[in-house]
């Protein structure tokens, strides 16, 4: 009473021919038989996941993301190395077994090869506490809305220059250069995930002598922290920190702006300043 | 419904029509196709994910054709293929904002499209969904909406469009109509649209609890010319065309890790089925067992195929 699998031709060409030869076994033999070998496997942990895998005990092991517990076993639920966080000392906490989606393990070493071919790109949703980058498409008396581009991982350094975060997604330098050109703005709205900044939630200090107009304009890239998920249509970003805020803006004339405190920004073409709710560089 | 916005092709047959009577000579006779595996054989399957670079998941499946379709492939004896071999590609779109006129949703919402392509069965199909599409879409958000973790992805939808390329035929094509006649191929279909789908779906890295597979079990009577009272007999992963006559079929989408149904269907009159000495099983125990036996050897294919696509993107990167 066994399946025989028998691989009968695997070509380099990435062709799986399997031929399968069940001889009616039943269901419970098959799950008895599974988890007598995951058991004398328990102390090892795979290098590599697929759904429904089984990753360890959950006595041994806290799950963590890409992973989830069904009768104090864990699962993997998407596919992809598995990372095992070793527990913090002097804690009963045990080690965090997850899945990465990230699959760029060469990035850290070249980012620019690794930048240069296009890599799969996974959608991150946005969550409470995500910092996210964000196009001003609206700018209203009560609140500006935004689209948002880009949630940034929260596995890249937050020092870590912009253009070599370890990100899922693309290149972000070249998603930002693109969405500040005015002439990139296209319908893709439909597609993102749309955000609103309202009045109260843009700075600290003195909300209630918050002009929008003065805060952001249209076209500008915002860095934001996610306040919630909001209604139907929208989130709720903040960006009441003095690291968010405008990071990309260009001026009337059209230039690139750059920086001068936390509530100008200036042309460096013709030297005008303009008001924005600056982000601190880094 | 009628489609006003396309050119459509003429209604009717996608093959060239043939007499009948060519049939029944000696030239015709042994065209009809023959089952050549045993009953718990299956066919092989193809299958390989992220084929299609816009979309954020996808997959191409594609069963092995039979052993009388490469009969006739190399001896051509008619203008017709004796059978044919399903092939399918299954894209996943998103997590994508939901429209701005759906309600809140704390969960990921999906969405599933299941379309034949004109010229994948031997009748033409439109352009607009019918009724049996629209069944199979349903079909398949049911098998997958048990597998995936919904709650995960607040506030986004998820698209899944299969495009049948190639169906399964319901019977051989030479054969009339006759009182036995359902769309048995439908069956064969939705099998391979759950595991193309639970492919393109962990292709494009949604979480899920486990790679749900589909699996097709049929009780066939085959001579049921020379003694009537004979029973019909269990067979896996069926092929429409090689039977004379198939009583009732079972599909079902089966997660092995956790030895659990998400989808059943089951047509056709299962009350009497011929099973070994001491298998005190009823007819649709039987034809369920089977068709879980099915899907699970689907399962190994898909759990391959997405190692392998794992392996590579790493290889890549």
């Amino acid at each position: 009473m066994s399946n025989k699998c028998q691989c009968v031709d695997k070509p380099p060409n990435g062709l799986i021919v399997l031929a399968l030869i069940i001889r009616g076994e039943k269901s419970e033999e098959a799950l008895k038989r599974r988890n007598g070998t995951a058991n004398t496997m328990a102390t090892s942990v795979p290098s590599l996941a697929i759904p429904g895998q089984r990753l360890g005990s959950a006595n041994t092991y806290a799950a963590g993301p890409g992973t989830h517990i069904q009768q104090t076993n864990i699962f993997a639920s998407i596919a992809g190395p598995v990372i095992l966080d070793p527990a913090q000392p002097n804690t009963q906490s045990k080690a965090t077994l997850r899945v990465t989606r990230i699959l760029s393990t060469a990035a850290q070493s070249s980012p620019a090869a690794a930048f240069a071919k296009s890599k799969p790109r996974y959608n991150t949703l946005p969550a409470v506490d995500s910092i996210v980058l964000a196009r001003v498409t609206r700018v209203q008396k009560r609140q500006a809305a935004v689209s948002i581009l880009v949630v940034l991982d929260e596995t890249s350094a937050p020092n870590a220059d912009l253009t070599k975060a370890a990100s899922d997604n693309d290149n972000i330098a070249s998603i930002l250069t693109s969405a500040a050109n005015p002439e990139n703005h296209s319908s893709t709205d439909e597609l993102r995930f749309q955000a609103i900044i309202r009045k109260e939630d843009v700075r600290a200090v003195e909300k209630d002598r918050v002009v929008m107009e003065d805060m952001f304009r249209v076209g500008d890239i915002v860095r934001g922290c996610v306040l919630s998920l909001g209604d139907q249509t929208s989130y709720y970003l903040t960006t009441a920190r003095n690291d968010l805020g405008v990071v990309m803006a260009r001026s009337e004339a059209g230039n690139m702006m750059f920086p001068v405190s936390w509530k100008e920004m200036r042309d460096p073409v013709t030297g005008a300043g303009e008001q924005r709710k600056v982000a601190r560089p880094y | 419904m009628n489609d006003r916005r396309r050119v459509n092709g003429p209604p009717g047959g996608t093959r060239p029509p043939v007499y009948a009577s060519l049939l029944q000579s000696g030239t015709g006779a042994d065209t009809r196709a023959q089952r050549q595996r045993q009953p718990t054989d299956l066919r092989k399957i193809f299958l390989k994910t992220g084929l299609i670079p816009s979309a954020s998941g996808s997959s191409y499946l594609e069963f092995e054709p039979s052993a009388s379709l490469a009969a006739a492939r190399s001896n051509p004896k008619s203008l017709i293929p004796p059978s044919s071999a399903l092939k399918l590609a299954c894209t996943v779109h998103g997590p994508k904002p939901l429209p701005r006129s759906a309600p809140f949703s704390p969960n990921l919402v999906l969405t599933t499209h299941v379309k034949y392509a004109p010229f994948a069965a031997r009748k033409r199909k439109g352009h607009v969904r019918d009724s049996s599409e629209r069944d199979l879409g349903v079909h398949l958000e049911t098998a997958l909406r048990g597998a995936i973790i919904a709650e995960r992805w607040p506030k986004s939808g998820l698209d899944i469009t299969v495009t049948i390329l190639e169906a399964e035929d319901d019977r051989w094509w030479g054969d009339v109509p006759d009182s036995h006649d359902a769309s048995w191929g439908m069956m064969n279909v939705l099998a391979g649209c759950i595991s193309a789908a639970s492919a393109a779906i962990a292709d494009a890295h949604i979480d899920c609890l486990d790679l749900v597979s589909g699996g097709v079990a049929a009780l066939v009577s085959d001579d049921s010319t020379d003694s009537p009272s004979a029973l019909p007999k269990l067979m896996l992963d069926t092929d429409p065309a090689e039977h004379r006559s198939i009583v009732s079929a079972c599909v079902v989408a089966y997660m092995p890790a956790r030895d659990e149904i998400t989808e059943l269907w089951l047509k056709g009159d299962s009350s009497k089925v011929s099973t070994a000495d001491g298998d005190q099983r009823s007819g649709h125990e039987a034809l369920i067992d089977g068709a879980v036996d099915a899907a699970r050897g689907a399962h190994t294919v898909l759990a391959e195929a997405v190692r392998e696509s794992l392996q590579k993107t790493l290889g890549q990167s």
